[in-house]
């Protein structure tokens, strides 16, 4: 058989890893860091949704973003982003990330989050319960499963006018661009 | 109290309840003032706030003064907030810093300067503490509607599932 | 070997960032070091910063609540007791007695509550990860009990200008008391695990000295002032709730390291779970709610004050200003983690070893959402 061939028949058994081993990494960004705590320890134990924290983003492929993004975080999210292996997956914990939440008028956070890195899924409430986590997990699962948790390829294609949504907030950034930009657009 | 106003003219003492005193003083007395409660025995600085009367044109330094205990016993002294004001001018603010009587004032006198504008003479470190963008006008001025700063930036800028 | 004399190749500049296994919180500090040696530390705050003195000058005095809350995530309740004291005195409301009591209760969990997360952020870095699980399943227990009471687990919106927002559901002190003695019946085992460690003893004895002149020179509150030898405490000073009711102790230790630090952390939670207990025997009858004005009306007239109150670690004050309208115009909170972080971390680094940061930051309770409000 040729490689065509056997990448067919290997795409099955590999979602089945992505699915059921997912690291994330280790990242309190906001209010969530109430909430994160009792999803990893033993009384809501998420490692029986194989689920586990790990220390650097080289190694992970689960962001959470937990709770609301000031201009600072967007920094250092964006970095962390973008230092993740492909396939990669991004949840929006909160209602925060979504539409800006009950910080909207602030001149300091992130309103639509989607703007700048692209959002698989999102989790809804102040802070949702962790039960809620679980449930975006195995809803995870079936998107996984469909194809449809696709915000890496996203991110690839329509890079460009993510950079320029970056750039606007950010100012000049200091680190070169990901994927390469055709200068004419 | 007494003492405060035979020791300094032109300064006002209010006594509203019995834990708390407000002295309003005039700029070039602060220091003096400020060291002459250290002396009594009122070493804590709790906070050094700013308040903004855009009608009047004018910045209130405002400074908030309490007492530790003296070795395990209690004195009565501990129990009275001071609040300490002063008015500067509104337009090119300045101030001198409180660094020399109170060591620990050097963080929110950081602060009101990078939030208000209020530059601090002798002040050794006036970096930028929260903010990572420029403003036009410190953020936290009356004149500064954050709704309309919202609505003109951040609504602006256009979602990428729009573009092909 | 003279500080002086280093040359630029030896010293390097490393940023202890946000995302980093040690780190709880978003807080970042920068280290200048040598080898081994911290030669300068800076803190870096601002990653969580809002704007909320800003945001409340906009919102009625009512609709401020909810905002309250989400300055300080691991103890909101010290929070809105700091607001709805300032609110009252501007207003001159009266509080019932029931009321006060059910204050006091609801802020004494609220600490235990976050001097356990203290500890399963604590245990956590130095190893000791049995420790971490047990504080945190204890620590849960709790917010069932804060769940059964207020409707949610984090962000309660309890405490209100004018009581509590709604009297105790029927059978719950025996659900207070059933809760706190499975914890309390824990204690030995904690210290045979963890306190009475040999190992958490050599790894936290003499790390992060302070001394009490500098601790008061600095502007220090809370555990870091109490493990000098200092016995400062605003529920004895400046009584407010029903704490001029009860008789309690306030433990001290004498060294002022990170050892003394986390044992009079461990001595006040049980402190307060007797204080509980004797605050739920001394509980009066009656109504818990004066009505306040309509909402969407409601103006308070001219003024200013300053509130006190004594949060998990150390002094939480409030700066209010009101010009007579129904909004208000100036709001000022003092946090304790504010000289914690930005004063003494800063200072308490210099000349430490690089595997102490985490050590001497947790032990001196910094929480990042309270620096930069």
């Amino acid at each position: 058989m040729d490689r065509n061939d056997i990448k067919k028949w290997l795409k099955e058994p590999a979602k089945m890893g992505h699915k059921y081993s997912l690291a994330a990494v280790y990242f309190c960004t906001g209010c969530g860091i109430i909430e994160v705590p009792p999803v990893i320890t033993s009384r809501w134990d998420a490692e029986r949704f194989g689920v586990t924290a790990v220390a650097t983003p080289r190694q992970a492929n689960l962001f959470l973003i937990t709770g609301y993004v000031s201009v600072k975080t967007l920094k250092a999210i964006i970095r962390t982003y973008e230092q993740m292996p492909d396939p990669k997956f991004t949840v929006g914990f909160g209602s925060c990330p979504i539409n800006g939440g009950m910080y909207w008028d602030s001149y300091n956070t992130i309103k639509h989050l989607d703007k700048y890195i692209p959002i698989d899924g999102w989790i809804a409430g102040c802070m949702p319960r962790p039960e809620a986590i679980f449930i975006a997990v195995t809803h995870l699962w079936t998107l996984i499963d469909k194809d449809m948790a696709t915000g890496y390829i996203k991110y690839r294609e329509k890079y460009k006018y993510y950079r320029a949504n970056q750039e606007k907030v950010l100012g000049e950034l200091e680190w070169p661009p990901l994927y390469p930009i055709e200068k004419n657009e | 109290m007494q003492e405060i106003e035979s020791t300094f003219k032109d300064i006002s003492v209010s006594i509203p309840e019995d834990t708390k005193l407000i002295i309003t003083a005039k700029k070039e007395d602060l220091l003096s003032i400020l060291r002459f409660l250290q002396d009594k025995g009122y070493n804590h600085l709790a906070l050094i706030s700013c308040v903004d009367w855009i009608e009047e044109k004018e910045f209130e330094l405002v400074y908030i003064i309490t007492s530790y205990l003296e070795e395990n016993e209690y004195t009565g002294r501990e129990k009275i907030n001071i609040i300490l004001k002063t008015k500067i001018n509104r337009e090119n603010p300045q101030f001198i810093t409180a660094i020399p009587v109170f060591e620990n004032a050097e963080p929110y006198e950081r602060e009101i300067h990078e939030l208000f504008g209020i530059n601090f003479k002798g002040h050794p470190r006036l970096t930028p503490l929260f903010l990572e963008r420029e403003y036009k006008i410190p953020p936290f001025r009356k004149d500064f509607d954050t709704r309309e700063y919202v609505k003109e930036f951040f609504n602006k800028i256009p979602f990428v599932d729009e573009k092909k | 070997m003279n500080k002086d004399t280093i040359t630029s190749t030896r010293e390097l500049e490393l940023y202890f960032g946000p995302q980093h296994l040690g780190m709880v919180g978003n807080f970042s500090i920068t280290l200048k070091v040598e080898g081994d040696r911290i030669l300068e530390a800076t803190s870096n705050p601002g990653y969580l910063h809002r704007g909320f003195e800003k945001l409340m000058e906009y919102r009625t005095w009512i609709q401020n609540f909810p905002l309250v809350c989400r300055m300080n995530v691991v103890e909101p309740d010290s929070m809105e007791m700091a607001y709805a004291m300032a609110v009252e005195k501007l207003a001159g409301i009266e509080v019932p007695e029931r009321a006060n009591y059910i204050r006091s209760i609801c802020l004494e969990l609220a600490r235990v509550g976050s001097h356990l997360f203290g500890l399963w952020a604590y245990s956590n870095l130095l190893g000791f990860d049995t420790v971490a699980q047990w504080a945190m399943y204890h620590r849960d227990l709790i917010l069932d009990l804060f769940e059964e009471l207020t409707g949610a687990r984090v962000y309660h919106i309890y405490i209100w200008p004018g009581g509590v927002r709604r009297d105790f559901p029927n059978g719950f002190k025996d659900k207070i008391v059933n809760t706190l003695h499975s914890i309390g019946s824990c204690v030995p085992d904690y210290d045979s695990v963890f306190f009475n460690n040999r190992i958490f003893y050599e790894r936290a004895k003499g790390i992060g000295k302070i001394t009490q002149e500098e601790a008061k020179k600095w502007g220090a509150a809370g555990q870091v002032l109490r493990a000098t030898g200092e016995k400062f405490d605003i529920r004895k000073v400046e009584p407010y709730a029903a704490y001029n009711k009860v008789d309690f102790e306030i433990p001290t230790r004498e060294d002022g390291d990170a050892y003394s630090r986390i044992w009079v952390v461990r001595d006040e939670m049980i402190e307060s779970v007797h204080m509980i207990f004797k605050l739920l025997d001394k509980m009066s009858e009656g109504e818990v709610y004066n009505r306040v004005p309509n909402p969407f009306k409601w103006k308070i007239s001219k003024g200013e004050t300053y509130v006190r109150v004594e949060s998990s670690r150390g002094e939480l004050g409030l700066y209010m200003v009101s010009d007579g309208g129904d909004k208000p115009y100036r709001v000022h909170f003092r946090t304790p983690s504010y000289t914690h972080g930005l004063i003494i971390l800063e200072k308490l680094l210099k000349g430490a070893s690089i595997a102490d940061v985490g050590n001497i930051m947790i032990s001196l309770y910094v929480v990042a959402p309270e620096i930069d409000r």
